[in-house]
């Protein structure tokens, strides 16, 4: 395939020469050549198929020497006449006189100019088929022309478009548009034809369509696959057959090439030999083509779609067109002309003579014989040499002559046109029929055999080109040439589609969210692998286990807000009532507990805030924006001073009616007298609902937190027990306990403990002794006495634990809870797996013991049967833990010693009813207090028999006592109808400070705040009061001698 | 029961206005109020909330915000935040 391609490619017009010259063009070789031919017959057949019904004198004139057989070629001159007959379609009128006249106006230059083009395009004919047809067609006319009448049509045309170039003269109408297309078409043909045309590139892969509809309507197979499309020849067969089917001059191109061919001899005898054709005679006859095709214009060609295919001019003379390019494109038409081998084509003959001359020197033979003919055409060339300048001149003249002609022609038919008109409107049919097929080109398969004759040509040829590629870069034979090529077809196709959905999702993210998903994902795998890990231990669980972790992985799939709820919840939410179900478990969360719980605090802060305050004795801040609306408090609390004050002035007319020391009770009382006088001022109660209907029995502070207030509810009346109920109560929340703890009988006592601040051990009226653990909200209790064998068969009157500092057994410091019970027997509990006691002393004994040393030798048999005398309280020594009192039933009160559980230390008869409570002062601890249910307090020194003092203010049992921890004078008492406070540095007959309860309300219980000046008092509807303790006096220093005097005053009388 | 009586309470602690639960979504589930106030309260308290937390959480994502109060002249608005809900309690302090 290399040899023919390069062959193809290679630069077309000035190469040839060359290669000719050098005999060794693989494109003139004759083999190639030979099928690079159109074979004429198709042309010519159909031509004569066209021809033959309607237009003999076309058959003859134009149709008929083309033939290739057929025709006498040297005949061509003598046929001149004849040939001039036919061309005289056209221009062949030309014998006109007026040439001249159009000469001296006749663009000279640019008919030269445009002359090779034309030449070019005319020599190569390729759609001469159709051309040659349609000029058939029109031909009748011509032939009529060619007398003196001409065709209307074509003559009037061909003549207008000459004038509308050449003098400027308004374009006639029809044309005006295709004009411009027929620029166009013209200038691209001249760059196709340009000879430096890059051979390799794909300039121009298809001709124009219109072009191509020609060719193809022409019948004339152009087979567009063809390799060689691009090549040189292809593309000057389309520029022939562009041109020679509409150029309207293209006899007048004929003649222009005709005359350089006779003018400049030498290159056209060359190129002429070179194509070994008849090359001025194909132009010609080519050119006698272009012209009889440019009759078309008066007949048009449709397809079979309708459409205008009417060939139409593709050259115009440019007047301004370098002239360098002229023999470029000259020598470049020369070679289309060349190519055309074995075409005959008909003479223009009816030009001049010299001109005729030239032409029909040529032979007409099939392109065949080729060296003969290119002889022949040397020869003739040579011939027209010398008449050159006559030939030229002729030649002008001609076409002058003829253009004039034309001119005449128009003018003639103007005149005629009515006529013709007519006939034009008459109905003139055309039969398109295919032809044979025409082959344009073909080209054999490259290949050749290494044995074969041509392998050495072959193998030169490619060696040559091999060199030719190698020199390329340097060569100038070869330029690089930019070439735009036709754009492809662009196709617009709708596609209906869905309507995509746009969707805008903003998030914004912040610093947190990324944290939480990165501990999220940093927890997943962590569970993950928990879960993995679980699934054996599953497998081994049994049945049951597994669906039970079912359900809970079916709860866990829900969200994690119910999922809490739904395993805490038997009931299984299902879909619908999740709603409902969401709400609910947020209800009952833990987290919903736990947080209602602050709440509630926090309202309570909001609420007593002032009275926190003061119970921390801080200075009570009153928020500007709230206007403190405690005037109900404020006259309760005045209500309550001024009792108060009633009292204390009762109280000073009493002592002073109770005479006992005057000087010292002045000296005493002028201190508070300087003072503003104390006062207890109500801060609030602890008390709930649930304590409303019982009576507090007792009250006991946490040893850690003095915030937390333990505190055991009862029945009130003893008759009828009920449920008791253990309280923690908290500072924070004074409308609800932290803790309740539900017991089925009445508490009365209770105690926390101090090593371990978390037990709180509750005694009951049935004798069980409880352990609660108030740090867990389990209210279930820790540790029962239920089981014990020993337990209690009287209600537990007193409770507590005590460290004993100075064991017996030497184990240091040990907690024990020592009880007390209306079964006569003190017992130490011991906290193990479960509680027991031991007893600390036989209170039966004891009992027994004291009936008898009270009664002494008299009452031994009433001892024996009253054995049931019950302790009610005891105290243990503060600095002597072994050492303990022990209040009974009967009123006596034993000290007794942890060492000794046979006997009492010391006996103490003074009550004369219950002894509710025994105490030893804190500060002072030879003595010790108690209160009994004969409505006194007697004050004790342990080594006195009788009482240092008695203190009775009202008519009521007096059911509890404290010392003030703060001070050693200071105690207060609770009787059933009022709470007092004594201060024994002031007064030893009266209370400093009393409050009165309120009907029906009996106070049962006293404590005095661990860390503040406050009391507590607990009433028998299940409050308890705090009371703020307002402007007590200092504490002195020397208290306990102070109180030793006192007491040695109340003693020494 | 424990959680209906403790809301019970609060609502009868003095000077509480108001008792209003909501789900993490700002939908009231139990409120005093009536309907409008109680929407306007839950919209307007659940903004402020996130918020608030958002804040707290910006300044360290260990951190979160346990509970918020808003002090006026007239009220003080209380309000335990929660992953799955919000409690607030309406409480004039006057009273």
């Amino acid at each position: 395939m290399l040899g023919p391609r390069k062959a193809q490619t290679r630069p077309a017009p000035r190469r040839r020469g060359r290669v000719h010259g050098g005999a060794k063009g693989a494109p003139v070789s004759p083999g190639r050549r030979g099928p690079l031919c159109f074979s004429d017959k198709g042309g010519a057949g159909a031509a004569a198929a066209l021809t033959a019904g309607e237009e003999p004198q076309a058959v003859q004139g134009a149709g008929g020497p083309r033939r290739r057989g057929g025709r006498p070629s040297p005949a061509g001159r003598g046929e001149g006449p004849g040939h001039g007959e036919a061309a005289a379609a056209r221009c062949g009128a030309s014998g006109a006189g007026s040439l001249l006249r159009r000469r001296p106006r006749g663009t000279a230059r640019p008919a030269r100019r445009a002359r090779p083009i034309a030449g070019a395009v005319l020599g190569s004919q390729s759609p001469r088929g159709v051309l040659g047809r349609v000029a058939a067609v029109t031909e009748p006319r011509a032939a009529a022309a060619a007398g003196p009448v001409q065709r209307p049509g074509p003559g009037a045309r061909g003549d207008r478009r000459l004038r509308h170039r050449g003098q400027g003269t308004p374009g006639l109408p029809p044309l005006s548009r295709t004009g411009h297309r027929r620029h166009v078409f013209q200038a691209f043909i001249l760059e196709q034809a340009a000879p430096h045309l890059c051979p390799s590139c794909s300039r121009l892969r298809k001709p124009p369509r219109r072009l191509r509809k020609c060719i193809t309507s022409g019948s004339i197979a152009l087979n567009p696959s063809s390799p060689l499309h691009h090549s040189g020849q292809l593309r000057g067969q389309w520029a022939v057959a562009c041109l020679a089917s509409r150029v309207r001059r293209g006899s007048q191109a004929s003649f222009s090439s005709q005359r350089r061919v006779s003018s400049s001899g030498s290159i056209s005898t060359r190129r002429a030999a070179g194509s070994r054709s008849p090359s001025t005679a194909s132009t010609g006859k080519a050119a006698a083509e272009g012209w009889a095709g440019g009759n078309q214009d008066a007949v048009r060609v449709f397809d079979d779609e309708g459409k205008d295919v009417t060939p139409h001019p593709l050259f115009h003379s440019d007047p301004n067109r370098a002239a360098p390019r002229q023999g470029e494109l000259w020598s470049l038409s020369a070679r289309f002309a060349a190519r055309e081998t074995g075409f005959v084509a008909p003479f223009p003959t009816q030009q001049t003579p010299g001109v005729k001359a030239s032409w029909s020197s040529f032979p007409r033979t099939n392109g065949s014989s080729s060296t003969s003919v290119s002889n022949t055409s040397t020869a003739e060339a040579a011939l027209d040499d010398p008449l050159g300048p006559g030939s030229r001149q002729d030649t002008t003249v001609g076409v002058s002559g003829k253009e004039h002609e034309l001119d005449v022609q128009v003018k003639r038919g103007e005149i005629k046109e009515e006529l013709t008109r007519e006939d034009l409107d008459r109905r003139v049919d055309l039969y398109l029929t295919e032809t044979e097929t025409l082959w344009l080109f073909y080209m054999p398969v490259a290949v050749v055999s290494v044995e074969s004759e041509e392998a050495g040509r072959v193998l030169e040829q490619n060696r040559i080109y091999v060199d030719i590629c190698r020199n390329r870069a340097g060569n100038d034979r070869i330029a690089d040439k930019m070439m735009q090529t036709i754009n492809e077809a662009t196709k617009n196709k709708e596609v209906q589609c869905d309507k995509i959905i746009m969707e805008d999702k903003g998030t914004v993210v912040t610093s947190w969210d990324l944290y939480d998903s990165f501990s999220a994902s940093e927890i997943e795998p962590a569970t993950k692998a928990e879960g993995s890990r679980a699934p054996p231990g599953k497998s081994s669980t049994s049945h049951p286990t597994e669906e039970h972790n079912q359900t809970r992985s079916l709860s866990s799939d829900r969200g994690s807000p119910s999922r809490r709820t739904i395993s805490g919840s038997p009931v299984l939410a299902r879909m619908p009532e999740e709603e409902e179900c969401h709400s609910a478990a947020i209800l009952t969360s833990e987290n919903f507990q736990q947080h209602l719980f602050c709440m509630e605090r926090i309202l309570m802060e909001n609420i007593f805030q002032p009275k926190l305050a003061a119970y921390r004795q801080f200075p009570i801040l009153t928020d500007p924006d709230v206007t403190p609306d405690t005037s109900g408090t404020v006259g309760l609390v005045t209500e309550v001073k001024q009792e108060e004050h009633d009292k204390k002035k009762k109280d000073k007319a009493e002592q002073k009616e109770a005479f006992i020391d005057p000087s010292i009770l002045s000296d005493l009382n002028k201190t508070p007298e300087e003072t503003v006088p104390p006062r207890l001022e109500w801060l609030w109660s602890y008390k709930c609902d649930l304590t409303a209907g019982h009576r507090v029995s007792s009250m006991t502070w946490s040893k850690v937190n003095p915030d937390l207030l333990a505190v055991g509810y009862s029945a009130f009346d003893f008759k009828a027990q009920k449920e008791g109920l253990a309280c923690c109560w908290s500072l924070k929340n004074p409308k609800w306990p932290e803790r309740v703890f539900r017991c089925e009988h009445g508490v009365t006592a209770l105690d926390f403990s101090a090593a371990s601040p978390n037990l709180l051990a509750v005694g009951m009226y049935n004798g069980a002794v409880t352990i609660y653990n108030v740090a867990s909200c389990n209210t279930a209790a820790l540790l029962d006495s239920s089981q014990s064998s020993n337990k209690h068969t009287g209600p537990v009157w007193q409770l507590r634990w005590v460290e004993h500092n100075r064991g017996i057994t030497g184990d240091g410091k040990k907690e024990r809870l020592i009880c007390i019970s209306a079964d006569g027997r003190i017992t130490e509990w011991l906290i193990q797996k479960r509680l027991d006691c031991t007893d600390l002393i036989q209170i039966k004994r004891t009992e027994s013991k004291k009936i008898k040393l009270p009664g002494g030798e008299k009452r031994k048999s009433e001892a024996l049967i009253s054995q049931q005398a019950a302790g009610m309280c005891f105290d243990f020594h503060p600095k002597n833990t072994n050492i303990y009192l022990a209040g009974t039933e009967e009123g006596h009160i034993h000290k007794c010693s942890c060492s000794c559980t046979e006997q009492f230390l010391e006996t103490y008869r003074g009550h004369k009813g219950l002894v509710y409570k025994v105490a030893w002062n804190p500060f002072s601890t030879d003595m010790f207090l108690s209160c009994s249910a004969d409505w006194s307090i007697m004050l004790w020194h342990q080594n006195s028999q009788t009482p240092v003092l008695t203190f009775s203010s009202t008519t009521a049992f007096v059911e509890d006592i404290m010392w003030f921890p703060k001070s050693a004078f200071t105690f207060a008492a609770v009787n059933e109808s009022r709470a007092e406070l004594w201060d024994l540095s002031v007064s030893i007959s009266s209370p400093v400070i009393s409050c009165s309860a309120k009907p029906h309300v009996k106070f049962t219980a006293v404590l005095f705040a661990m860390n503040t000046n406050c009391l507590l008092v607990g009433d028998s509807r299940g409050g308890v009061s705090v009371f703020e303790l307002q402007n007590l006096a200092a504490p002195n220093s020397n208290e306990a001698d102070i109180l030793y005097d006192i007491m040695g005053v109340a003693v020494a009388p | 029961a424990e959680v209906e009586e403790t809301l019970k309470r609060i609502q009868a602690h003095k000077g509480v206005i108001a008792t209003i639960v909501m789900n993490a979504e700002g939908i009231p589930i139990r409120t005093t109020l009536d309907n409008s106030s109680t929407v306007q309260y839950a919209g307007l308290l659940h903004q402020l909330t996130m918020r608030a937390r958002s804040t707290v959480r910006d300044i360290d994502p260990h951190n979160d915000l346990t509970f918020l109060r808003i002090r006026s002249k007239k009220h003080e608005i209380m309000i335990a935040p929660d992953k799955d809900y919000l409690l607030i309690v309406i409480q004039n302090p006057c009273e």
